[in-house]
């Protein structure tokens, strides 16, 4: 059974149709890489599939549960983590406290405690600013803050928004590190401009643009294909 | 480190938070003056309304214009009940969930929604009680409500303080516990915070009512120190205003800003019942807006900032050249 199911998803925002008819499945310990141009409705379906916004019409399936109209926090208490294109840390919390305020998916068996906090801090190499406020990070610091708290909800798919935008390439290279790594733990979708390194490590590549999919295959088939060079991607990544 | 640090300064509080407590409540059996044991008890009641207010408000930044109001429920509950020969532990315990339910008609109906939605419903809830209470023959309408039962003075004394420690450990102790986590973090991004998987809906719903609640026991208590009441007074907005200001001067969303707020507020208003009687809520409305405009988050969260401040500094800088 696969992780997710989306099935026909439509969403209007006036007369603007930011996801038309959207197909997506996400197998367990898959990383999906979602690609396009601005406004191709990356950040729309991430919301769709988060609760952030209910789809107009078409479902979503989490685990062979529909979760079409359920709220977002109840979502992510069934295991669909998100982080955020721009960041939204909790700053007036400490580091450690943004970890520990989230609530653990029905999959965890109890709270995250201090050590559970600060073993996830470590995973995501923050663990010496456990006690700073979040406010005070990097941009760097503030996006592994968000897989973090992310990762204490101990999900089963995890929804990645541009997690590599603004990094330099030293952090770049860190967080694609620890993205690969949590593979064993839970299903991810990457939503990322990076392409060439985004590619790299995904194991499936879908392309949207304008609401719609037009590719969906292996990173190496999707960088060949005629209409996401045209669309997207241009000669530069393909040669 | 920082943890155990936090932990430490909590329990410094409710210890100090009790030990002046007991103190003041001791003072009528030291031979303090009625006055100032009418200014202590006018300093605990803006706290505990303050600290209600605090609860939901400077928590979670859902601004309220009901607490007044709240109190006021409290108030014409605790009489209602009294009058009708219930003891009083049962009397105020009716006044707080009965403010607790009234919590609910503002809280169901606005507090899905974001901020401001809330605080118009509360200011709408303000007036409509007002309205209603006037109507009601059976609270005595226009003409208001007496309590039948004489009672000592010491104790809506006791039980006003007993309210005000009460609800300012609440305040220290849930800064400290899971739950309070969620609540600050809800309050810093909710959309975040759903993302978190905090149901947002639902803790505001139940600080709302539990910071109503507190409301209602301090508008009971100031019921019985009261005796008689007239809707124009009890559901006046003014409380509502005091309610919100003493939080705000002294530090909203901080266990101590009422302290301090509420200290300020009984001065002043002592003050200028004698050089500008009348003028007592302009003044502390310029005060808070002197507060807002400089001091931001409060006396105490500026103070404290200043004192970090100058901690950090190296000696040389912190210490500063002698004035010639």
């Amino acid at each position: 059974m696969p992780v997710l199911e989306v099935k026909g998803a439509h969403r209007w925002f006036g007369g603007i149709h930011a996801v038309r008819g959207v197909d997506l499945t996400v197998a367990e310990g898959e990383l999906v890489g979602l690609f396009g141009p601005n406004g191709a409705g990356k950040t729309t379906l991430f919301n769709l599939i988060a609760g952030a916004v209910p789809p107009m019409e078409g479902g979503i399936w989490l685990n062979g549960r529909e979760v079409t109209r359920l709220a977002a926090f109840r979502r992510a208490q069934l295991g669909i983590a998100r982080t955020f294109q721009i960041v939204r840390p909790f700053r007036s919390l400490t580091v450690l406290e943004n970890v520990m305020a989230s609530v653990p998916s029905a999959m965890a068996e109890r709270d995250n405690d201090a050590d559970d906090a600060m073993a996830i801090l470590r995973t995501v190499g923050l663990a010496h600013r456990a006690h700073d406020l979040a406010g005070q990070l990097t941009l760097g610091m503030l996006k592994r803050l968000e897989v973090a708290r992310a990762l204490a909800l101990a999900p089963c798919l995890l929804l990645l928004d541009e997690p590599l935008a603004g990094l330099t390439t030293a952090e770049i290279s860190e967080l694609l590190a620890v993205i690969v790594s949590l593979k064993s733990r839970t299903s991810i979708i990457m939503v990322d401009h990076n392409v060439r390194q985004s590619l790299a490590v995904c194991d499936r590549a879908v392309v949207l643009d304008s609401g719609s999919v037009i590719a969906e295959g292996t990173p190496a088939a999707v960088r060949r294909n005629p209409e996401v060079v045209r669309a997207y991607l241009g000669e530069a990544v393909t040669s | 480190m920082a943890e155990s640090s936090a932990r430490r300064t909590a329990i410094f509080g409710i210890v100090a938070t009790a030990a002046v407590a007991s103190l003041c409540a001791a003072l009528p059996w030291l031979g303090v003056s009625a006055y100032l044991r009418t200014l202590l008890y006018y300093g605990a009641y803006y706290l505990a309304l303050g600290q209600a207010w605090n609860l939901m408000s400077g928590l979670t930044g859902y601004v309220s214009f009901a607490h007044g109001a709240l109190a006021g429920i409290g108030a014409y509950a605790v009489v209602i009940a009294m009058n009708a020969g219930l003891p009083l532990w049962l009397s105020l315990l009716c006044a707080a969930a009965a403010t607790a339910l009234a919590s609910l008609v503002i809280g169901l109906t606005s507090l899905r929604l974001r901020g401001t939605a809330f605080t118009f419903a509360t200011l709408f809830f303000q007036e409509l009680v007002l309205l209603i209470v006037r109507k009601l023959p059976f609270v005595g309408g226009p003409g208001g409500i007496v309590l039948e039962e004489i009672l000592p003075a010491w104790l809506p004394y006791l039980l006003m303080l007993g309210v005000a420690a009460g609800a300012t450990m609440l305040l220290l102790v849930i800064r400290r516990t899971r739950t309070g986590l969620r609540i600050l973090a809800l309050k810093d991004d909710e959309a975040a915070a759903n993302a978190a998987g905090i149901n947002a809906t639902r803790l505001k719903l139940i600080l709302f009512c539990v910071s109503a609640a507190i409301a209602g026991a301090t508008g009971a208590v100031h019921g019985l120190f009261a005796s008689s009441l007239f809707p124009n007074v009890v559901f006046a907005v003014d409380l509502s205003i005091v309610a919100l200001a003493v939080p705000l001067i002294g530090g909203a969303g901080t266990a101590s800003g009422p302290v301090v707020g509420a200290l300020l507020y009984v001065v002043i208003r002592e003050v200028l019942q004698v050089i500008a009687p009348g003028m007592h809520l302009t003044i502390v409305g310029l005060v808070l807006l002197v507060v807002i405009l400089f001091l931001r988050d409060g006396v105490v969260v500026a103070l404290a900032r200043a004192i970090r401040h100058r901690r950090a500094l190296p000696p040389a800088l912190a210490i500063g050249p002698e004035p010639r």
